[in-house]
């Protein structure tokens, strides 16, 4: 290579380095870095049997059939949990007969759930207990709250990280009742 | 001191032998104990700050260990057990890459840094003749101003 | 009152710095010594503005003025007043505000010192830094004004986060770490200048050398007492877990190293011009990259402050300072190539050399592993982890491969070595360090990593004692002096090469104690009711009682407290507890850490039953941890010794006999090329 085109080559050198640096680091803007990609999608939903807030027990195979909405959430999960759930309450309440909605407990206990669904309202669905922890590793959670949209047929469709809004609730619904369709 | 570079060869060679013997030496199979432990120690605490199942202080980490005991109890293999948590969280739920791909990248840098060393040194030895210190234009300025310091 | 007096001064820092950013490249431009001096004073009255809006910080903290926003988030009427003080660099726009004062410092510092000398350098100096400086008043005056007020003001704040109160260090660590960050902007400052003037031979690294040593201390500092900070608090009873904001520290001290270890290389020999100016500048941009990952929310990690839309901001000075940088190298290219005189494989040059390519190598790698997963997000979606056993694994052999060459660097002649100088110098302290490796080996100690680390080590202290003891005796014997006197005299006369030694040797210690503390430490998890006793090595802990009461200094805070008596090696009570503090989800961990030189004795309480009264107690016994922070110290008096001004009558730099401005004439450069 000769001199002179040596010595126009190296102003390459300055975008080389600086563009891909900035790109990478751009993008990381947006994206919650917490947040991990579920495998569950388009995978049958676990299988479970657990108590319930009044007493009695649940399983995942009382709700075959339908669609339903997994909700893994916390009394100690504050903000998050208690901004979402008046839109897991309206959404119980409008299209609790086409859909299910169960909520689970992350690592809390009976009482302080209950105290909190006492201050914030229940909206009249089951809450089961996960004690050991075992359905949150099964769905793979990593920390309140985090919610799994599973279509009629036992297939987990979509998945939401963080707290639901009405308008996230609205697309991720798409996911599993347009599977119920006629 | 030069007579001792024989003995000094040898010492070091009967060491570094002993210790492949003893580091090569499979330690024989490994317990459940063991490799629950391994396990452990190559998953990721879910709700933690990147620690380990192993360090883990928090519920889901000691659940994640009593699965794996259960699991390796129940005669999986290690990468069942790693298959197990996959097929849940993810790649993510794995503390390190399985892909070897991350593994080599910084080892290879390593090569071709030090041949890129390695030549630079034997090549700026080569030649000799080019090797007389250029006087950079701000030095000229620098010896020109302390020059002329030293005049006033 | 007081914030809005805060803010005030925040953007007359603002305007100074703009000021003397300006008036400096004029002064640069023209050679003008009185906008030179115009500009000195901007930067000092900006430093001054930073501190008054520090000021107005720490009393509105103290006062708990909830109308600030950062009050209102950081503090609460229940805040003892030391903790409400060092909550100045607790979250995102106070630390900005804090940096913000030691960058200004420093370069006031330095601007002052050089202020009749370096005539050419220093305007660039000047303006750069001032330019740093604008930056960050400027973060304070859009994206992260630190005094934005609230309305209505709350009765009552949220109180400072959890984690940051439990625990003495919070007042050292980011205090020390900061100094290290802002004061590594100087030496870029400097080689910026340099490129500019393209007075690119020597003198600008020997200028820099306390310029980058004294930050450097304090880096060296900073990171020790994290790692240290994290082993108390924590609770899982490690020290550095690889976290993306503990890599982003160690990112520039290991250029920073490679760049001090190069620039000797230069000073003795010339050339080198490309990477030493690379380096300085890599250092700076990594600093800004270590904070822009600390508050920018890309990656998760314990330290990440809040997503923000600092991020952006910081982004965009990264970039900049980068692209403007390698601008100025790319275009002063033809001044930098060649000079120096040329080493054998095998000198003293290059082992510095090989050092460099390890310290590059393993900051590329740590680069690597903290942004493969945002790489892997963005290009597939996936998520991945890179966690510390990846890190240990590729970064073991390059650490241990370091130790190798601290040992045979200082030993090995300049220039050239003869195999019989090798076989002179090496022979023993390689005989030694197979010895203690068989001898290791034999106590059963079968980790890999940690025989080599304990035979390298051997190898370098055989290396360093040799030369030490060979050094004092040529001069006790030559100067007929008592031993004892012929080694302080001959270190105190060489302080670069044994404050050098020093910090070798403190390196050696921490590298010893963290091969031992990891590879052989031991723990249990084990519950215990009221009266039973948990065991663990020698020692045996008895739980007397679970307590659960409110702080008596914050009573807002539950504690859960385990009281147990430990008999054994340090017998005695302790407690270990979980702290409930109102605005974080999970309890605190207060783990309770028994130290003595040999090993630690670490508790954590995991959980406890308040009816039963029973506790899930997580023990650990780890050896010579306390040899860490020990070794850290020792780092930091031997860089200090190096540095330290000897008491001679050779001046460094000459002062300029008069002061008014030398006009530097341009020099037609003559027709031959030397």
């Amino acid at each position: 290579m000769s001199r002179v085109t040596l010595r126009r080559i190296r102003w390459l050198l300055v975008p080389l380095l600086v563009v891909p640096l900035g790109w990478l680091l751009f993008t990381g803007f947006g994206r919650d870095p917490r947040e991990v990609s579920s495998p569950l999608i388009g995978a049958p939903a676990p299988e479970w049997t657990l108590p319930t807030l009044d007493g009695g027990t649940l399983s995942s195979a009382d709700l075959a059939g339908r669609p339903y909405i997994v909700n893994f959430w916390a009394s100690w999960c504050i903000p998050a949990c208690v901004d979402e759930h008046p839109v897991l309450a309206s959404v119980h309440e409008r299209q609790g007969e086409e859909l299910q909605l169960v909520g689970v407990l992350y690592q809390d206990s009976a009482a302080d759930a209950e105290a909190f669904l006492a201050r914030y309202g229940d909206a009249g669905y089951p809450h089961v207990i996960d004690d050991a922890g075992r359905l949150a590793i099964d769905f793979g959670v990593t920390g309140p709250p985090e919610t799994f949209f599973v279509d009629a047929g036992g297939i987990v469709r979509d998945k939401q990280f963080g707290p639901l809004t009405d308008a996230l609730m609205a697309d991720r619904l798409g996911a599993i009742l347009a599977a119920a369709g006629p | 001191m030069t007579r001792f570079a024989p003995i000094a060869a040898v010492g070091a060679l009967l060491a570094v032998g002993v210790a492949a013997v003893l580091l090569l030496t499979p330690a024989g199979e490994p317990t459940d104990g063991e490799r629950a432990d391994v396990l452990a120690r190559e998953l990721r605490c879910p709700d933690c700050q990147g620690l380990s199942v192993a360090d883990s202080p928090t519920q889901s980490g000691a659940e994640i260990r009593r699965q794996i005991d259960r699991l390796l109890a129940s005669g999986a293999s290690p990468d069942d057990v790693r298959a197990h948590f996959v097929g849940r969280y993810g790649e993510w739920i794995l503390l390190a890459p399985s892909s070897p791909l991350p593994w080599l990248i910084p080892f290879i840098v390593l090569g071709l840094a030090t041949v890129v060393l390695v030549a630079w040194l034997v090549r700026a030895r080569a030649d000799p003749e080019e090797r007389s210190v250029p006087v950079s234009p701000g030095a000229r300025r620098s010896i020109h101003d302390e020059a002329e310091a030293l005049d006033a | 009152m007081i914030p809005t007096l805060g803010h005030v001064a925040v953007l007359v820092g603002l305007g100074l710095s703009l000021y003397a950013a300006v008036a400096y490249l004029l002064a640069g431009r023209r050679a003008d010594a009185r906008l030179a001096e115009s500009g000195r004073q901007a930067v000092i009255g900006s430093f001054l503005a930073a501190f008054a809006g520090c000021v107005a910080m720490v009393i509105s903290l103290l006062s708990h003025d909830f109308s600030v926003l950062y009050v209102a988030e950081n503090n609460a009427t229940t805040t003892p007043p030391f903790i409400s003080a060092i909550s100045l660099w607790a979250a995102l726009e106070g630390s900005i505000l804090f940096w913000t004062l030691l960058a200004t410092g420093w370069a006031t510092l330095v601007l002052y010192r050089h202020r009749d000398r370096h005539r050419a350098l220093m305007p660039w100096v000047g303006a750069t830094l001032a330019s740093i400086n604008v930056f960050f008043f400027a973060v304070m005056t859009w994206p992260g004004n630190p005094f934005t007020r609230t309305s209505p003001v709350a009765g009552e704040g949220l109180g400072p986060n959890a984690l940051l109160q439990n625990n003495p260090f919070m007042a050292l660590h980011p205090p020390l770490l900061y100094l290290g960050y802002t004061g590594l902007a100087v030496p870029f400052a400097f080689g910026i200048a340099a490129l500019v003037t393209r007075r690119l031979d020597v003198e600008w690294l020997r200028i820099v050398r306390r310029w980058t040593i004294v930050p450097w201390i304090f880096l060296t500092l900073g990171i020790v007492a994290g790692a240290w900070w994290s082993y108390e608090v924590l609770g899982w009873g490690g020290y550095w877990a690889w976290d993306p904001v503990e890599n982003a520290a160690l990112l520039p001290w290991l250029t920073a190293t490679a760049f001090v270890h190069s620039a000797m290389v230069a000073e003795r020999r010339g050339g080198l011009r490309i990477w030493t100016s690379a380096l300085v500048i890599a250092t700076f941009v990594l600093t800004l990259v270590g904070t822009f990952l600390t508050r920018s929310g890309i990656v998760a990690s314990v330290h990440s402050f809040t997503q923000s839309a600092i991020g952006p901001w910081f982004l965009a000075a990264i970039l900049i300072a980068l692209g403007g940088a390698l601008t100025l190298l790319v275009w002063r290219l033809p001044d930098l190539v060649g000079g120096g005189r040329p080493a054998a494989l095998l000198s003293r040059e290059s082992a510095f050399l090989f050092n460099n390519v390890l310290f590059l190598v393993l900051t590329f790698a740590i680069l690597f592993g903290t942004l493969l997963p945002l790489l892997v997000q963005t290009t597939s979606g996936g998520t991945i982890s890179v966690g510390a056993p990846w890190f240990n694994a590729v970064n073991a052999p390059i650490f241990l491969a370091l130790l190798f060459l601290m040992g045979i660097g200082p030993a090995l002649p300049w220039g050239a070595a003869s195999w019989s100088t090798l076989r002179d110098r090496f022979s023993m302290p390689v005989l030694i360090a197979a010895v203690v490796a068989a001898a290791v080996l034999a106590l059963g100690i079968r980790d890999a990593a940690s025989v080599a680390t304990l035979a390298l080590a051997t190898m370098v202290a055989a290396v360093m004692a040799d030369e030490f003891v060979r050094g004092t005796r040529a001069r006790s014997r030559g100067r007929s002096e008592a031993p004892p006197q012929a080694a302080w005299r001959l270190a105190s006369r060489n302080r670069r090469r044994y404050g050098g030694y020093t910090v070798h040797l403190g390196v050696l210690v921490m590298a010893v104690a963290i091969g031992i503390s990891s590879g052989l430490s031991s723990d249990v998890t084990v519950t215990v009711a009221p009266g039973e006793t948990a065991r663990i090595g020698p020692y045996e802990l008895r739980h007397e009682r679970l307590v659960v009461e409110p702080l008596r200094d914050d009573p807002r805070v539950i504690e859960t407290r385990a009281e147990l008596t430990v008999s054994g090696p340090q017998s005695g009570p302790l407690t270990t507890a979980l702290r409930d503090y109102p605005n974080s989800a999970a309890a605190i961990a207060t783990p309770s850490v028994r130290t003595s030189l040999g090993e630690d004795l670490y508790v954590t309480l995991l959980a406890s039953d308040a009816t039963t009264g029973a506790v899930t107690l997580h023990l650990f016994v780890n050896p010579l941890v306390a040899w860490i922070w020990i070794g850290g110290a020792i780092v930091g008096l031997g860089a200090a010794f190096a540095i330290w001004p000897e008491r001679r009558a050779v001046a460094v730099d000459a002062v300029e006999p008069s002061r008014r401005a030398v006009e530097p004439t341009v020099v037609a450069p003559s027709a031959e090329r030397a």
